[in-house]
C-alpha cells in the first residue's frame, strides 16, 4: 500500500518568511552591514576625533594619509576623515528624511487616487505623468534655487520631485487589492470583513513600496551630492560629500585622495542600499515563497 | 519487411537538485512504414519524453539518453553527429506539439514559419517556399491561403494553429511523425477535424505516425497498433483492436473504464483509478501499477517487469494476465 | 499602430505645455531677479531693464509670448549672455550634448546586448558569472562616482587620458564610458534574463524540431523575442542617459546643454534655464516615443490596435 508522506513545515508569517529568506541573500546581508557601519561611524567618529570637521589647521594642509590623519588633510588643513563621516550623516539624514517626505506625500495621494477613482484619479495620474516627463534633477536643482536655505529645503527640494512613483506605486497596489473578489465577498457578508483581510493582505501590498523606498534613497543621496557638487547644495561650513568632491577636483592631481574618498564614500553608500533594495524585493516577493 | 522505426530499450532520465528522475525507463516499440502507432498513458509517464528523444530534443542538462538504440531506417540516430540528427528533423523525422497556444514563434508570419523548412531542408528559393507553404497551408483546410501566410500565429484560433502545425511537420515529406496530443488543447469537434486530416494525409503520402495521446477513445479508430505506458514503461500492447476489446492490463481496464460512455446508463458511477501515479524520482521495483492496483491479490511485487505474449501480437506485463486470467470484467461493444 | 502613434504624440502637447508652464512659474519664484549682480543696481534702471524685456508684463501674458515665439523656434533672450538669443546658445551646446548621448547610447547597446546574450548562451561559465557581476556593480554605481574613479585611474594615475573638456576624441573616451556604464549593465542583465525565458519557450523547440541551423534558431527565433523586453525595459533607461549626460558634462566640463542650464541657474538667467529645461523634457520623450515605436515594429502583436 502506498504510503504518502506528510512533509511538515514550520509555518512562517509573510514577515518572518521575508526575513530569513533576506539573511540568506549575502549581498543584501553586506549591504545592511555597511550601512549600519557607516551609520554608526557617523555618530560616533566626530564625537571622539580630535577635530571638527570644520577646523581649519594652516599648518597642516595638504597632508596626505598619516597617522595623526587616517584620510589626509584637505587644502585647509581640515581632517579628511572627520569630514567623510560628518558628510555621511548629511548624506544619510538625506536619504532618509527625503523619504519621509516622499512617503508622506506620494502614499496618500496614490491611495487618494486609488480609492477615489474615477476623474479624480485620472486628473491625479495625469499630473504624476507631467512630473515624469521633468528630466528630475534638473528640476530638483530648479526648485533647490528658489527655497535656497539650510538642509532642510534640500530635502524639500528632492522630496517634492521623488514622491512620483510612490505614488503611482501605492494607487497600483491598492486598486489591484480592490479588485480582488474577496474584497467583494466581505462586502457581501458585512463590511467589518474588509478590515480584517486588509489587515492580511495590506503587509503584501506594502512589499512593493518597501522596495521602491529603499531603491529611492541612493538615488536622494546622488542627487544631494549632485547638488553639492555643482555648488546649491548644503552651504559650507557643513560638510558633504559633493562639496568635498567639489573642493578637492583642482587638486586632483596633487592630492588625489581628497576626492578618492568621497567618491568611493558615494559609491559604497549607494551600492549598499541597491543591494538591500534588491535583497528586499526578492524576499518579498510572493512567488518565491516556500 | 524491416521497421521504419526501431526503438530498443530506451532510457532517458533527467538529473535534478532532488534525484534522479526516470521518465523512460527501458522502453522499446516499433513502427512499420506507413504504419500509425499509438502511445497512450496519463500525463507523466513518458510518452512525450519517449517521443523528444527520438528527435535527440531532450534539453541536455539535466536530461540525458541515458541507453538503448533507436534505429530509423537501418541507422541508430543516438550515434548520429549533431549535425546529421539536424537534417534528419523536419525532413525525415517531423514533430507536432501538444500546445499551439505557445508552438508557434509569435513574431514571424506563419508563412515564413512554414517555408523555413523547406528553404533549409529542400533548398528551395524564398519565391518557391512561400508557394510551397501557401498551397500546405490549403492542403490543411485553412481557407483564403494566400492571405493567411502573411498573417501572425496571433491571428489563428488553437485549431487553426494547429492545422499550421500539421503543415510544418508535413513540408518537407517526412517518412514519420510524431503528434504529441495534437488535439489535447483543443475542443471535442476540432480534435474530430484534425484527427480526421491528419489520418488522410498520412494516409495520402504514406507517412508512418506515432500518435501520442491520453485519449483511449480515438486509438481505436486512428492507429493499428498501440503502447500503454505507465510510469515510464511499457506496460502492455498489441493490436488495438485486441487491446482495446480484450485488455490484458489493469491499468489499461482502469484507463478503459473511467471514461465516460454515451450508452451507459447515467445512473452509473465513473470508476476512477485510484491513487496517484509513482514518482519518478523513487520509481517501484517491480510492477509500478501495484500500488493502485485491485486484482494485486494474487500477484507478487518482484514480478511484472517483462512483457510477455498473452495473445497473438498482444504483450502484457501483467502478472496476472501472463497467466492467462483476466479477473477484470471489461468488455465492449 | 498609427492611430496609437498619433494618440502618443498629442498626448506630449499638454504634457510639455505643463512642464513649460510649471518650470516658468518656479522661475518667477526664485528670489531675485535677472538682474542680481555683485552691485546693487538703482530700481530705476532695473525697472527699465524690466519693462525692454517685457518682465514687468503680468505673468500670463509673459507665458503665452514665450510660447508663440517658442513655436517659432524662438526660445527667447538670454539675460546672461546679452548679445544672443536662448536659441542660439542652446545649439552651440547641443552638438556637444548629442555626441555625447549617442556615443554612450551606443557603447551601451554594443557592450550590454552581447554580453547579456553571451552569459545566456553559456550559463554558468565564465562569462555567465563576469556578466552577473558587472551588471550588479555597474548598475548600482552613478555614472558620476564612476567618472570620478575614471579620472582617478586613467588620467591622474596613468596619464593616459585628459580630465575634460572638448575637441579631440580622447576627451570623449571617460564621459562616454562613464555614461554607458550604467545603461550597459541593465541593459546586459535585461537582455541575459530575457535570453534565458525566451530558451525554454515552445516555439524554440519546435524551430529545432523543425532541423533549422543552430544560428537561424538563435537569430530569427531566440533573438527576435528576446530583444522586446530587452527594449521595453532597458529602452527608459536611454531616456535617463539624457539627463545623466548633465552630470556628466559638468564632471568633465563639457560645454554642453547641461553646463549651460547650471550657469543659468546661478545666473538666474530666466530664458536660459527655460530652454535647457524644456529641451531635455523634449529629449526624453522623443526617446520615449522612439522606444514605443522600436517596440511597435519589433513585435507585431501589439501592432493592432
Amino acid at each position: 500500500m502506498a504510503v504518502a508522506v506528510e512533509t511538515l513545515r514550520a509555518h512562517h508569517t509573510l514577515w518572518g518568511d521575508a526575513f530569513i529568506r533576506l539573511r540568506r541573500n549575502r549581498l543584501a546581508v553586506a549591504g545592511v552591514i555597511v550601512i549600519i557601519l557607516l551609520t554608526l561611524g557617523a555618530i560616533i567618529q566626530p564625537l571622539f576625533s580630535p577635530y571638527g570637521f570644520a577646523k581649519q589647521d594652516l599648518y597642516s594642509i595638504l597632508q596626505g594619509p598619516s597617522r595623526a590623519h587616517p584620510l589626509g588633510t584637505d587644502e585647509l588643513g581640515r581632517d579628511v576623515f572627520t569630514r567623510l563621516m560628518a558628510g555621511c550623516r548629511t548624506s544619510l539624514a538625506v536619504g532618509i528624511f527625503t523619504q519621509v517626505i516622499v512617503v508622506l506625500i506620494g502614499l496618500p495621494i496614490g491611495a487618494f487616487a486609488a480609492s477615489m477613482g474615477g476623474r479624480v484619479d485620472n486628473l491625479l495620474m495625469r499630473f504624476v505623468d507631467v512630473m515624469y516627463a521633468f528630466p528630475d534633477i534638473l528640476l530638483i536643482i530648479l526648485l533647490r534655487s528658489i527655497f535656497g536655505g539650510s538642509i532642510y529645503m534640500i530635502f524639500l527640494a528632492i522630496g517634492l520631485v521623488a514622491w512620483v512613483n510612490v505614488s503611482r506605486l501605492t494607487r497600483g497596489q491598492i486598486l489591484s487589492l480592490k479588485e480582488r473578489d474577496f474584497v467583494t465577498a466581505a462586502r457581501a457578508m458585512g463590511a467589518r470583513g474588509i478590515y480584517t483581510t486588509l489587515r492580511h493582505l495590506l503587509p503584501h501590498a506594502l512589499g512593493p513600496i518597501i522596495v521602491a523606498v529603499t531603491f529611492n534613497v541612493p538615488r536622494a543621496i546622488f542627487a544631494e551630492a549632485a547638488l553639492s557638487y555643482i555648488g546649491i547644495g548644503v552651504k559650507p561650513p557643513t560638510p558633504s560629500w559633493g562639496t568635498m568632491i567639489r573642493d578637492g577636483y583642482d587638486l586632483i592631481f596633487a592630492a588625489p585622495y581628497l576626492v578618492t574618498f568621497p567618491a568611493l564614500a558615494i559609491g559604497i553608500l549607494m551600492l549598499s542600499f541597491t543591494f538591500l533594495g534588491d535583497g528586499l524585493r526578492d524576499a518579498l516577493d510572493p512567488r518565491l515563497r516556500r | 519487411m524491416s521497421a521504419l522505426l526501431e526503438v530498443r530499450n530506451l532510457s532517458t532520465y533527467f538529473y535534478t537538485q532532488d534525484g534522479v528522475i526516470k521518465a523512460v525507463d527501458g522502453v522499446s516499440y516499433e513502427v512499420a512504414r506507413g504504419e500509425t502507432i499509438a502511445l497512450v498513458g496519463e500525463s507523466g509517464c513518458g510518452k512525450t519524453v519517449s517521443g523528444l528523444s527520438i528527435l535527440r530534443l531532450i534539453p541536455e542538462p539535466p536530461g540525458k539518453i541515458v541507453s538503448g538504440e533507436i534505429i530509423f531506417d537501418g541507422v541508430n540516430l543516438l550515434e548520429l553527429s549533431k549535425d546529421d540528427m539536424r537534417e534528419i528533423r523536419g525532413a525525415k523525422i517531423s514533430m507536432i506539439f501538444q500546445e499551439p497556444m505557445t508552438s508557434l514563434n509569435p513574431v514571424l508570419t506563419v508563412g515564413r514559419q512554414i517555408s523555413e523548412a523547406l528553404e533549409t531542408h529542400l533548398r528551395m528559393g524564398r519565391q518557391e517556399a512561400h508557394q510551397e507553404a501557401v498551397r500546405l497551408l490549403e492542403l490543411v483546410g485553412i481557407p483564403h491561403p494566400e492571405r493567411r501566410a502573411k498573417d501572425y500565429p496571433h491571428h489563428f484560433s488553437g485549431g487553426m494553429r494547429q492545422r499550421v502545425g500539421i503543415a510544418m511537420a508535413i513540408s518537407c515529406h517526412p517518412q514519420l511523425i510524431i503528434a504529441d496530443e495534437p488535439t489535447t488543447a483543443l475542443d471535442v469537434t476540432i480534435q474530430a477535424q484534425l484527427l480526421e486530416l491528419l489520418r488522410s494525409i498520412t494516409k495520402e503520402l504514406g507517412t508512418a505516425l506515432i500518435l501520442i495521446t491520453h485519449n483511449l477513445g480515438i486509438v481505436a479508430r486512428y492507429a493499428r497498433r498501440v503502447y500503454v505506458m505507465y510510469a515510464g514503461r511499457i506496460v502492455e500492447h498489441g493490436p488495438a483492436v485486441a487491446v482495446y476489446h480484450d485488455a490484458r492490463h489493469p491499468y489499461t481496464v482502469g484507463l478503459l473504464t473511467s471514461v465516460p460512455r454515451l450508452d451507459e446508463e447515467r445512473k452509473t458511477r465513473l470508476v476512477p483509478i485510484e491513487g496517484q501515479p509513482p514518482d519518478l524520482l523513487y520509481p517501484p521495483q517491480g510492477c509500478p501499477f501495484y500500488p493502485r492496483c485491485s486484482h494485486a491479490g494474487t500477484c507478487e511485487l518482484e514480478e511484472g517487469k517483462e512483457l510477455v505474449e498473452v495473445a497473438p501480437g498482444h504483450y502484457s506485463a501483467c502478472w496476472v494476465a501472463q497467466r492467462g486470467l483476466t479477473p477484470w470484467k471489461w468488455t465492449s461493444s | 499602430m498609427l492611430k496609437y502613434l498619433i494618440r502618443r504624440i498629442l498626448w506630449l502637447v499638454p504634457v510639455l505645455l505643463a512642464v513649460a508652464f510649471i518650470t516658468f512659474g518656479l522661475m518667477h519664484l526664485v528670489p531675485g531677479g535677472p538682474w542680481d549682480r555683485e552691485k546693487q543696481l538703482a530700481p530705476q534702471i532695473v525697472e527699465n531693464l524690466n519693462r525692454k524685456y517685457g518682465l514687468d508684463k503680468p505673468f500670463f501674458i509673459q507665458f503665452r509670448d514665450f510660447l508663440w515665439n517658442a513655436l517659432r523656434g524662438d526660445l527667447g533672450v538670454s539675460y546672461s549672455y546679452q548679445d544672443r538669443g536662448v536659441t542660439q546658445i542652446l545649439l552651440t551646446g547641443l552638438p556637444k550634448t548629442a555626441t555625447l548621448g549617442v556615443a554612450a547610447f551606443l557603447l551601451a547597446i554594443i557592450v550590454g546586448i552581447p554580453l547579456g546574450m553571451a552569459a545566456a548562451l553559456r550559463q554558468n561559465s565564465a562569462v555567465d558569472y563576469f556578466s552577473v557581476f558587472f551588471s550588479t556593480l555597474f548598475a548600482s554605481i552613478p555614472g558620476f562616482v564612476l567618472g570620478i574613479l575614471l579620472v582617478l585611474l586613467l588620467s591622474v594615475a596613468l596619464h593616459l587620458l585628459p580630465t575634460g573638456g572638448w575637441g579631440s576624441p580622447k576627451q570623449l573616451v571617460m564621459p562616454t564610458v562613464a555614461l554607458a556604464a550604467l545603461p550597459a549593465a541593465y541593459i546586459a542583465r535585461i537582455t541575459r534574463a530575457s535570453m534565458l525565458e525566451v530558451m525554454r519557450q515552445d516555439y524554440v523547440r519546435t524551430a529545432r524540431a523543425k532541423g533549422l541551423f543552430e544560428n537561424v534558431v538563435l537569430v530569427r527565433h531566440i533573438l527576435r523575442n528576446a530583444l522586446i523586453p530587452v527594449i521595453t525595459i532597458a529602452g527608459p533607461e536611454l531616456a535617463g542617459l539624457v539627463t545623466g549626460s548633465f552630470i556628466i558634462e559638468s564632471l568633465f566640463s563639457i560645454p554642453g546643454i547641461g553646463r549651460l542650464f547650471v550657469q543659468g541657474v546661478f545666473a538666474r538667467d530666466y530664458g536660459l534655464i527655460m530652454g535647457a529645461i524644456l529641451f531635455y523634457a523634449v529629449a526624453v520623450a522623443v526617446v520615449n516615443l522612439a522606444v514605443d515605436i522600436s517596440y511597435a515594429v519589433i513585435d507585431p502583436r501589439i501592432r493592432y490596435d
